[in-house]
């Protein structure tokens, strides 16, 4: 007979009281293990929201961005202040160009008038540069552009009417094409800081130089039946086609890409940016540097974004979850914790007697204490196996009530922010992938790693330890004369 | 070997105080078989108790073998009750839920005695008070009073102490086991110089002993005390 053989004995010396007190500790260690996987699980979620959103942060004008909103334009000076800015590693300007099929053009009375808001322009059209080209969109208008193209021609046909012969041109209208982007950029990267994945011919070489030469989307190439080495027209000036690039989007595809100095160039304002493309050196430091390039670039001039921001409040309210959960797990515990310390002080009391016996015979009082903890750890290792089976099948259900009951709200808000980008359907390219916040919540699975719960069991047998301790100590003021007092 | 001297412990009860032990003092040898008698509530427990160092004395003192134990601390006196006494109890105290084997074994686990050798002894001692072996394993619950007793002396008797401190040890017993039980413990004190200082009531039991004593009034008196031949000396 060993202390813990003693111990095990003890703890099935009253089977019913047994049974309830596992089943109460089952609930509460249960609970605090499903809270800890789904913490963990949501977690994980967050982490990999984060990692898709990447160590790339986006400047765009104070009050503007694309081809939208107001502000003074970003200049290579901010750029360069930019690059200061600790923990920085690169800053790649870009230069946006929102360039008109030369035929629709050619079909409204006056070019310039079409500059000023024409069609499609966008609204302000302060960051963007409207320009001309030969080449002919590779995405149909379709419903969503036509749509687009009405509301915004209601407006101005209100102007044209006014201006009078401009008037019908406008009502009748059949053939609508998109507009393409051709966007300057420094580096061989995208509008959102991705590496550009050149299918065939090559990169322009020095991006920083004026150069005459562009990289199309596949689908644009094709559309215009231009392969590298091919030329076209921007603003009568014409390009080389120096190789192709797949964007993985349609929206993507219907691109061009020129060295930033041929944007700035084209839109003859030499030293503006349309955004900035910065890369921050680790995951860690995104927040900080982005902190830090906000106050750097000024708040009235500049809007620091860190990739989508319907992404942002879907890692918002996913971190509340985790809040919560963890709360939970904590709140669980501590109550396993108590049940096992009033049980034991329960124990400690009702077994005063014998306890005196076990002095009375010379047991030293932490032989004495250490069974009652080792009795206390059996009640929590029923409690942790039965629980953890309990968390296993409940954890999932557990997790995904967290989410949908916390994220409904932001769920749908970012639904309709996604949806209604002007534009044809089409915001930015990779607008695409976070489509659906309510999509991407729902794909947090609690997957319950025996890792996870076996940290969870480690720490309920820890709270459970600190329970019994006190008892344990308590046990150590009984006095071996109690053995002579009568039950 | 044991010494008490003008040992006083008065317990509060309600407003006045009572003192079951009030002034006694005596001398043991080694290997002297005592017994003690007195009417109920004289305090002939309360005495043992202060002897087995379970209970601190309100005065006084006691010594074994040279060593005060009013002057050790709880740790020494834990094992000075482990190693050196034997205590057979009124109420046998045993843990219930155990077997008669395992109550036996529990102050050789105390004592740091290995596994195989404490069970060994600890049914060699279990046939020595003359429990049937088929009761060995027996929980304590399921044993009559009598047999509750045997495994109670049993028990007293596993770290072979060098005093042993019995109260009515042959209460509950049959005249046949209970000489059987005074054999033992005249044996023991005998042939193993162990001192025993029994409280007792039985009569066969007071006449082996080498000194009776008699409390009353919180005092003791020894009464005529008929020496054994060849008594070791103290
Ligand atoms: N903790 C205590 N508090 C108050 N009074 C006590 C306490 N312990 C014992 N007493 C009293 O001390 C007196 C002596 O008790 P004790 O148990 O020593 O008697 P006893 O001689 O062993 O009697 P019995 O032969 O019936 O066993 C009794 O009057 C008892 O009520
Ligand atoms: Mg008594």
């Amino acid at each position: 007979m060993s202390v813990l053989a003693r111990s095990v004995g003890n703890a099935f010396r009253n089977k019913i009281r047994t049974a309830a007190v596992v089943a109460v500790l089952t609930v509460a260690i249960g609970l605090a293990l499903a809270m800890l996987v789904a913490n963990q699980a949501v977690g994980a979620k967050v982490q990999e929201l984060n990692a898709s959103v990447g160590t790339v942060l986006t400047v765009n004008p104070a009050g503007g961005q694309g081809f939208e909103g107001g502000g003074e334009p970003l200049t290579a000076e901010q750029a360069a202040k930019a690059a200061t800015v600790p923990n920085v590693t690169s800053v790649v300007g870009t230069k946006a160009l929102r360039m008109r099929t030369e035929t629709t053009t050619a079909s409204g009375t006056s070019g310039t008038t079409q500059t000023q808001g024409g069609p499609g322009g966008g609204p302000g059209g302060q960051a963007a540069t409207a320009v001309t080209t030969n080449l002919t969109a590779a995405v149909d208008a379709g419903t969503l552009g036509n749509r687009n193209n009405t509301s915004n021609g209601t407006g101005n046909g209100a102007t044209g009417n006014a201006a009078g012969p401009n008037g019908t041109a406008n009502q009748t209208q059949p053939a609508f094409s998109l507009p393409i982007t051709a966007t300057g950029i420094e580096a061989e990267v995208d509008s959102t800081g991705k590496a550009l994945n050149i299918t065939s011919g090559t990169g322009l070489g020095d991006y920083k130089a004026v150069s005459g030469k562009a990289l199309l989307g596949t689908t644009l190439a094709e559309k215009n039946k231009l392969s590298v080495g091919s030329t076209f027209t921007i603003n009568g000036q014409t390009f080389t086609v120096a190789g192709t690039f797949d964007a993985g989007t349609a929206f993507g595809n219907n691109a061009v890409y020129l060295t930033l100095a041929d944007a700035q160039k084209l839109a003859n304002l030499p030293d503006e940016l349309s955004t900035m493309i910065v890369t921050v050196n680790s995951m860690e430091n995104v927040d900080s540097a982005k902190t830090a390039l906000q106050a750097a670039l000024g708040s009235d001039k500049a809007d620091v974004t860190q990739g989508q921001r319907n992404l942002e409040t879907a890692v918002s309210s996913l971190n509340s979850v985790k809040g919560i959960s963890l709360v939970a797990f904590i709140a669980a515990l501590a109550t396993a914790g108590l049940i096992i310390l009033l049980i034991m002080v329960m124990l400690v009391r009702e077994r005063r007697r014998e306890i005196g016996v076990l002095k009375a015979i010379g047991a030293p009082n932490r032989t004495i204490g250490l069974q009652f903890v080792l009795e206390a750890l059996v009640l929590a290792t029923l409690g942790s196996v039965v629980g953890a089976v309990v968390a296993s099948f409940a954890s999932g259900s557990i997790a995904s009530a967290l989410i949908s009951t916390n994220t409904t709200t932001t769920a749908g808000t970012g639904q309709r922010g996604a949806g209604g980008f002007p534009g044809g359907g089409a915001g930015f390219p990779g607008g695409g992938p976070f489509g659906g916040a309510q999509q991407l919540l729902t794909s947090v699975t609690a997957s319950v790693s025996p890792e996870i719960l076996a940290a969870g069991v480690a720490a309920v047998f820890g709270v459970a330890i600190i329970g019994a301790l006190v008892p344990a100590l308590l046990t150590a003021r009984i006095r071996p004369i109690e053995v002579l007092r009568g039950e | 070997m044991i010494e008490v001297k003008d040992l006083v412990r008065q317990f509060k009860s309600g407003d006045r105080t009572i003192k079951p032990v009030n002034g006694v003092s005596f001398e043991l040898g080694k290997g002297t078989l005592a017994s003690i008698v007195g009417k109920s509530g004289s305090g002939k427990s309360t005495l043992l108790s202060l002897l087995g160092a379970l209970d601190k004395p309100t005065s006084g003192d006691v010594i074994v073998d040279g060593v005060s134990l009013a002057a050790l601390p709880d740790t020494k006196l834990t094992e000075y009750r482990r190693r050196d006494i034997g205590f057979v109890f009124q109420q046998f105290n045993l843990i219930p839920n155990l077997s008669a084997v395992d109550n036996v074994m529990l102050p050789m686990e105390f004592a740091g005695v290995r596994k195989a050798a404490r069970s060994a002894r600890a049914k060699e001692l279990l046939e020595q008070v003359q429990l049937d072996p088929e009761k060995h394993g027996r929980r304590i619950n399921r044993l009559s009073g009598g047999e509750q007793q045997r495994v109670a002396i049993a028990r007293a008797l596993a770290n072979e102490p060098k005093l042993i401190l019995a109260d009515e040890p042959t209460g509950n017993l049959d005249e046949q086991t209970g000489e059987h039980i005074i054999a033992l413990l005249s044996s023991l004190s005998r042939d193993h110089n162990t001192t025993i200082l029994v409280v007792t009531h039985d009569r066969s039991l007071a006449n082996k002993a080498d000194r009776r004593f008699r409390l009353q009034q919180g005092r003791l008196s020894e009464e005529a005390s008929r020496q054994r031949v060849a008594a070791p000396a103290s």
